[in-house]
């Protein structure tokens, strides 16, 4: 196995000292905002970006995604003692991990969610394992109207599958065409949209996008909510936890049902938060236990969070070979792969395999240490929740502006980032899906160069999406994509009209 | 005050729609359609600006024609002005004073404003903000913050 020998390579790379180091310290600065409500995964791994330019790519990969897993698993933690989700993904935890905390048993449900959550980031890594080569094979023999087709594929899925409205969706999507497109034009070496501002022939970094659409956007909707922490006991009782985690194969079917889900959520660029709310959905509708939802049911907490992992692991996958993110923290650590000089996409595993299954390899110990340092450190975290809300704010508007600053050492940076955080308000508030528009800035650039090329290709025939079987079928897979909520929509209203009769 | 559902949708398909418009016009400019090196490169950002602009019309209708529910009650519009205000202010005030003494004083005013009378922990609290940000960006990772036109005029 070709794979597996690679995979052992990639352990000796991971096995060092100073890497075990780098995914504690990920793995808890990641538990860290996933259990603050201001902040989230993306913002998270944004902030640390700046910090990781002058480290090896493996070793930076490695604490950005520690980060992420911690954040994962972080986010849980809060849903299930507080009731306040700290990450979106691990809102659908709350409808049933909290009331089981409520009723006296918060170890089992913190057990169950962790367990669960585990399970669903092994199906994804090793899922990575087992296909990123192969499917990262398959992409270097694709040309350019293939890559856009994918993107094309990839973009649809949002407007299709991602829950929001779609028009709302498209919207955000195109805003984030629209801001990659800002400054030089990679084709002609022309400037565009700058606006009659000369700094911005730079471009908006992204990582000054996402600090304000998920680190401001999300600290102006958690103050609107008055703050009030309902502490549940947060001690962990280790006999229980064993318990717990004994029992978990009982629910085999639904963590293997939920595991797929996520697989398939992370993939496609659904993203875990519409991954675990799918498969919360889909496990109250088929359990023999249903009216015992949201009441502090099991099945209710392992059905989000091992689709939740499941999706969060596996978004690397379509990030590593074929340079398409998953989700939006993909999508940021995608950004951090080019500014350290890596091209993401099929060749990352000729040239830099070192980097690749390094990664990989660091996927399985990180959900190790995330899953030990959790249950180690829930008691602290779960102190800091009891930390005021006005303190907190301010340290995280700080953070944000500081590393802003820090992408370019640039002033106008703030400004835009503080512009991004009104709009970030804006669109959580008004259900504009974020995760799109932080896609798109990310490789809009991508995704236009692939439409250019496929056009010189075919001096302007669109034809030259539909010359071969495989781009064909993508791009009539995308379109189907982007029709499917109209065609639900409708048949949706078409039932409900003779149901409103009585 | 009070601000509805429709309002805040109505506004936010203003803003994204005048953004399409500028974006589709700017992109005029650079030329659209067809040429010897193939697309223009003001296509692409074209479309794109009239899909925002075609997607903001939709939306601000949908949105006109929405209940008007409350979606921000005088109580929450007071919090979040009590946090975004002092952010803009923080903000602004960083070309004047640097990045340092502003986010000192945004500490302290915080604490002071919220635990009124300890101005002595504030003060620590406000000291150590911009300790740790020296520490961390200007000595660890040598990235140069602002200090601002006060830290050219006393020279730090």
């Amino acid at each position: 196995m070709e794979n597996l020998d690679a995979l052992l390579h990639g352990f000796t790379i991971a096995l060092s000292g100073n890497h075990i180091f780098l995914m504690v310290i990920g793995v808890l600065l990641g538990i860290l905002v996933g259990v603050l409500p201001g902040l989230g995964a993306p913002n998270g791994v944004s902030l640390l970006l700046p910090l990781t330019f002058g480290m090896q790519p493996v070793s930076a990969i490695i604490l950005l995604s520690c980060m992420y897993w911690g954040a994962l698993f972080g986010g849980s933690v809060t849903s299930i003692l507080f009731n306040i989700p700290g990450e979106p993904s691990s809102v659908a935890t709350t409808f049933d991990g909290y009331p089981m905390a409520r009723d006296g048993r918060p170890t089992t449900a913190l057990a169950t969610a962790f367990g669960s959550a585990a399970f669903g980031a092994l199906a994804g890594v090793v899922l990575i394992t087992l296909s990123a080569s192969w499917v990262a094979k398959v992409a270097l023999a694709f040309g350019p109207p293939e890559y856009f087709a994918v993107y094309f594929l990839a973009f649809a899925s949002f407007v299709g599958m991602g829950g929001s409205p779609p028009i709302k969706t498209l919207v955000s999507l195109a805003l984030g065409f629209a801001l990659a497109a800002v400054g030089i034009d990679t084709v002609s070496g022309s400037v565009r949209l700058t606006m009659g501002i000369d700094e911005l022939v730079k471009g908006v970094n992204f990582v000054v996008a996402v600090m304000g659409l998920f680190g401001i956007g999300e600290l102006l909707i958690a103050v609107e909510d008055e703050f009030h922490v309902k502490a549940i006991s947060s001690k962990v009782e280790w006999r229980e936890v064993f318990r717990t985690l004994i029992h978990l194969p009982r629910y085999g079917w639904v963590l293997l049902r939920s595991a797929a889900i996520g697989c398939w959520m992370g993939i496609t660029p659904g993203g875990p938060t519409a991954a675990s709310f799918m498969s919360y959905g889909i496990a109250k509708r088929f359990s023999s236990r249903r009216a015992n939802f949201g009441k502090g049911e099991p099945e209710g907490i392992i059905a989000p969070e091992t689709a939740d992992h499941a999706a969060g692991t596996s978004a690397l996958l379509p990030m590593l070979s074929l340079g398409i993110p998953g989700s939006a923290t993909a999508a940021v650590m995608m950004g951090g792969l080019m500014i350290w000089g890596l091209n993401p996409g099929p060749m990352l595993f000729i040239e830099q395999k070192d980097f690749v299954w390094g990664l990989i390899a660091s996927m399985y110990l990180g959900n190790v240490v995330a899953v030990i340092l959790v249950l180690l450190t829930v008691p602290i975290f779960a102190a800091l929740m009891r930390v005021p809300f006005f303190i907190i704010a301010p340290l995280i508007v700080i953070i944000c502006t500081v590393g802003a600053f820090s992408v370019s050492n640039s002033y106008l940076d703030v400004v835009l980032m503080m512009g991004f955080g009104v709009l970030g308000y804006l669109f959580k508030k008004l259900h504009y899906p974020l995760a799109p528009l932080v896609l798109a800035i990310v490789i809009g650039d991508k995704a236009e160069d692939a439409f250019r090329q496929s056009m010189l290709m075919s001096r302007g025939s669109l034809g030259i999406f539909f010359s071969n079987t495989l781009v064909t079928t993508l791009v009539l897979l995308g379109a189907a994509l982007l029709v499917l909520p109209v065609i639900w929509q409708t048949i949706g209203k078409m039932m409900e009209r003779p149901a409103l009769r009585p | 005050m009070m601000v509805s559902r429709r309002s805040l949708e109505t506004a936010t398909a203003l803003l994204t729609g005048a953004f399409g418009a500028a974006v589709a016009v700017s992109s005029l400019g650079n030329g659209i359609g067809w040429s010897a090196a193939g697309v223009d490169s003001g296509t692409f950002p074209f479309i794109v600006g009239l899909i925002i602009l075609s997607g903001s019309i939709f939306n601000l209708v949908q949105g006109w024609l929405q209940a008007r529910d409350i979606v921000l009650r005088p109580s929450e519009l007071k919090r979040l002005g009590l946090l975004f205000i002092p952010a803009v202010v923080y903000v602004g005030v960083i070309p004047l004073i640097g990045i340092y003494l502003a986010s000192g004083g945004y500490v302290f005013g915080a604490l002071a404003w919220h635990k009124r009378g300890s101005l002595v922990f504030s003060s620590f609290a406000a000291i150590g903000t911009a300790l740790a940000l020296y520490l961390i960006f200007e000595l660890t990772f040598q990235i140069s913050l602002p200090r601002g036109a006060l830290g050219d005029i006393i020279g730090f």
